[in-house]
């Protein structure tokens, strides 16, 4: 008798962890029946809300409560004027992890509903099919024109930018208004104020080496810089395998300037608390995006704040902020709520929520709606953009973009020299060329 | 014959829900990953091609690949041997106290019970804050180095926290066996003569082998795989300097040029050199066993 019921319970077991096995598969079965059902009692009893969930993965991590404040109130909006009892589930993995977290979602799917990615990868995800084309939507017709362009692909609009920006080098304004300085247009004008700096007893650079797209910051404004002054045809040469970057060997002087007048202990330095100590004052500028405006005013709420173009050379013309989209907003076309994400999407622009969104998160003005007035530092970029002086982010394949923020760590250790960065970087390229 | 062949059904299917989840989870996505180690799969494409071994020869010059292998051997020789040795002697330490052994057990077996990913971070805080605060305020200059950024010190860093991690484990395995040596044994060398530093390399050594055996095999194993301690100090760098080859694969699967079926190829070379290298040091241990 007690083998037969031991036998009968292990059976049972069995059963249960079976179910647990489809469980995938029976999930999806049962909830399309669910909600159509649900519709139709919505349509019979109209003061019976319908229940719906939306799954959205972003990478913004420090902009954690604005988003969940803008969800809160979709939700409101929704059950409101759709009648439709919306449960809005805000991920929000790393930066650091979150690309492969996303990648590894995608393909097992278990996509995400709406996700944010990188403006440079459109075009990959769009290969892959994982975009939504958002032309026909309200959103296309009040965004700016020139920001449209960048999240483009053969006229088809892809995504949602939400965070483009004109972004060079942080400066604090105080102390250069106490040492009597102003924005540099030269290398050697750079190299004045990091003398005088010194001389008034400031640390000129903040230098957060740790994380690796910190140093990387340094190539990226260069070579933004020296391509679009000088090199226009550098980056398509390269793509083609004629090109090298002994071309732009230049570039390590002003990065030489930069990590020779830095902080100590850049490499145990991660990027938030670099951004901290720069609004402590610890140093006087920093080599960093306008993304870290929030963590700077929130540290230190005084803090003037203001953006310069990094100079490379003695040619006004290379001293360039970059003009770039960053972050975007995109929609799983198999999403099982494909028209509430869309709402969703639109949403984001919206005429009279949208302004308060982006100024809380600091993000710059993209779209008709956005009527506030910016922050010093986003004028101050704005203002190199608008006497011409930007360039357009440069896309490079993301392995080289790793590998420059590697071989810069590096370089600040002292483990390799120009030459073999130069080798490296040329290698790494050729590499990416064969994968594409 | 009838009852036996019953008995052996239920054992059977005692079993197996442990099998299935095992299979489920453990076996398929290892055989599936060797498979897509003979593809070009970029981890996010719906289709992808049949390359053949060409992921493998191109595996052969790629220096990073063996940088990378040579610092997880470096690594894995000198964890082994420093966390065994302290987990033995912490052992051996522990069972002699006459009071307050369980405070002990619990103290050094705490660090097993965090993830070793808030481990980490705990120690990146001590390597880049707390070691500065006393040199700069306590004069303590030996600490100042770049814990972090200086290839030889980061090293140093990462074996601290991962045998900070893996002592209490291995220690309370040797504890184990400690206990189960026969107290007469003991007694009996030592009214034949014997001072304690014999008596442990005479008698307790040898009985304890199996307890070696274990703990080798267990540290060996998990140091070619280790990442979560390397990820959350340094990310592998300053550069590569400090790349294992679990981070090393990670990199090629998820960051850059997202290759999947070439990142599955280093690992099917990976687990093939562990197999070896774990099977070596499991013939020649059990062999020492049988000779002592």
């Amino acid at each position: 008798m007690k083998k037969i019921i031991a036998i009968l319970m292990t059976v049972c077991l069995l059963f249960s962890l079976a179910a647990c096995g489809n469980g995938g598969t029976q999930e999806t079965n049962s909830s399309v029946p669910d909600g159509t059902k649900n519709v139709s009692d919505s349509g019979a009893a109209t003061d019976e809300p319908r229940e719906a969930e939306l799954n959205i993965m972003m990478s913004f991590p420090q902009f954690m409560d604005q988003w969940e404040t803008y969800a809160k109130q979709f939700e409101a909006k929704m059950l409101a004027e759709e009648n439709i009892k919306v449960k809005v589930n805000l991920e929000m993995p790393s930066s650091d992890q979150y690309e492969s977290v996303l990648q590894a979602r995608l393909s097992g799917g278990d996509a995400p509903d709406l996700y944010t990615l990188h403006c440079n990868n459109i075009g990959t995800y769009n290969d892959a099919g994982y975009l939504y084309d958002l032309s026909g939507e309200p959103l296309a017709d009040v965004i700016y024109e020139n920001v449209k362009a960048t999240v483009s692909v053969d006229g088809k609009l892809l995504a949602v930018p939400i965070e483009s920006q004109a972004w060079g080098v942080l400066y604090n304004k105080a102390i250069f208004a106490e040492c009597g300085l102003k924005a540099p247009d030269t290398l050697s004008d750079l190299t004045a104020i990091c003398e005088t700096l010194k001389e008034k007893g400031y640390t000129p650079f903040l230098l957060a080496f740790q994380e690796q797209w910190v140093p990387q910051l340094m190539t990226g404004l260069t070579l933004g810089g020296i391509v679009s002054g000088k090199l226009p045809d550098w980056l398509e040469r390269m793509y083609k395998n004629e090109g090298s970057y002994d071309e732009v060997r230049e570039i390590f002087d002003v990065i030489d300037l930069i990590m020779a007048n830095g902080t100590d202990r850049a490499m145990e330095e991660g990027s938030e608390a670099g951004a901290a100590d720069f609004a402590m004052g610890k140093a006087a500028m920093f080599v960093q995006g306008t993304w870290a405006s929030n963590t700077i005013m929130t540290t230190n709420p005084d803090m003037q704040l203001g953006v310069f173009a990094l100079p490379i050379n003695e040619d006004p013309g290379c001293t360039r902020v970059n003009l770039s989209t960053s972050t975007t907003l995109a929609v799983h076309p198999d999403s099982k709520e494909l028209d509430l994400a869309l709402k969703f999407a639109n949403y984001v622009l919206d005429e009279n929520d949208s302004s308060a969104l982006f100024q809380s998160c600091s993000f710059n003005p993209l779209a008709t709606c956005h009527n506030y007035e910016a922050y010093s530092w986003v004028s101050d970029a704005s203002a190199y953009v608008a006497s011409g002086r930007a360039y357009q982010d440069l896309v490079l394949p993301s392995s080289v973009t790793d590998e420059q923020g590697r071989l810069l760590q590096e370089y600040y250790v002292g483990t390799v020299t120009v030459d073999e960065i130069v080798e490296r970087l040329d290698a790494a390229f050729q590499a990416a060329n064969a994968q594409n | 014959m009838k009852n036996a062949r019953k008995r052996n059904l239920s054992l059977l299917l005692y079993c197996l829900p442990a099998l299935i989840v095992y299979l489920a989870f453990k076996l398929f996505p290892a055989i599936s990953g060797m498979y897509y180690s003979l593809t070009n799969w970029n981890g996010l494409n719906k289709s992808y091609e049949f390359v053949g071994p060409s992921n493998f020869l191109e595996l052969l010059t790629d220096d990073y690949f063996w940088d990378s292998m040579w610092f997880t051997f470096k690594y894995v020789i000198v964890s082994v041997i420093i966390a065994n040795v302290a987990a033995l002697t912490l052992a051996v330490a522990i069972e002699s106290c006459r009071r307050a052994k369980g405070l002990f057990r619990t103290l050094f077996y705490m660090p097993n019970m965090i993830s070793m990913v808030i481990g980490g971070y705990m120690w990146m805080f001590i390597f880049t804050k707390v070691l500065y605060y006393l040199a700069d305020n306590w004069g303590w200059s030996f600490l100042d180095h770049s814990w972090i950024g200086d290839p030889n010190y980061s090293f140093i860093a990462i074996i601290i926290v991962a045998a900070w991690g893996a002592v209490g484990y291995l220690m309370i395995i040797y504890m184990a066996a400690l206990q189960g040596v026969p107290a007469n044994l003991k007694e009996a060398a030592a009214i034949d003569g014997a001072n304690a530093w014999q008596n442990f390399w005479k008698i307790i050594f040898p009985l304890i082998s199996h307890a070696i055996t274990i703990c080798v095999f267990w540290s060996l194993n998990s140091g070619f795989q280790v990442f979560d301690v390397i990820y959350t100090l340094t990310g592998g760098g300053p550069g590569r300097a400090t790349q294992s080859v679990a981070i090393n694969i990670y990199q090629e699967a998820f960051r850059g040029n997202i290759r999947y079926g070439y990142a599955t190829a280093k690992s099917t070379v990976l687990f093939f050199i562990v197999l070896i290298v774990t099977a070596i040091q499991l013939k020649l241990t059990g062999r020492k066993e049988q000779e002592l």
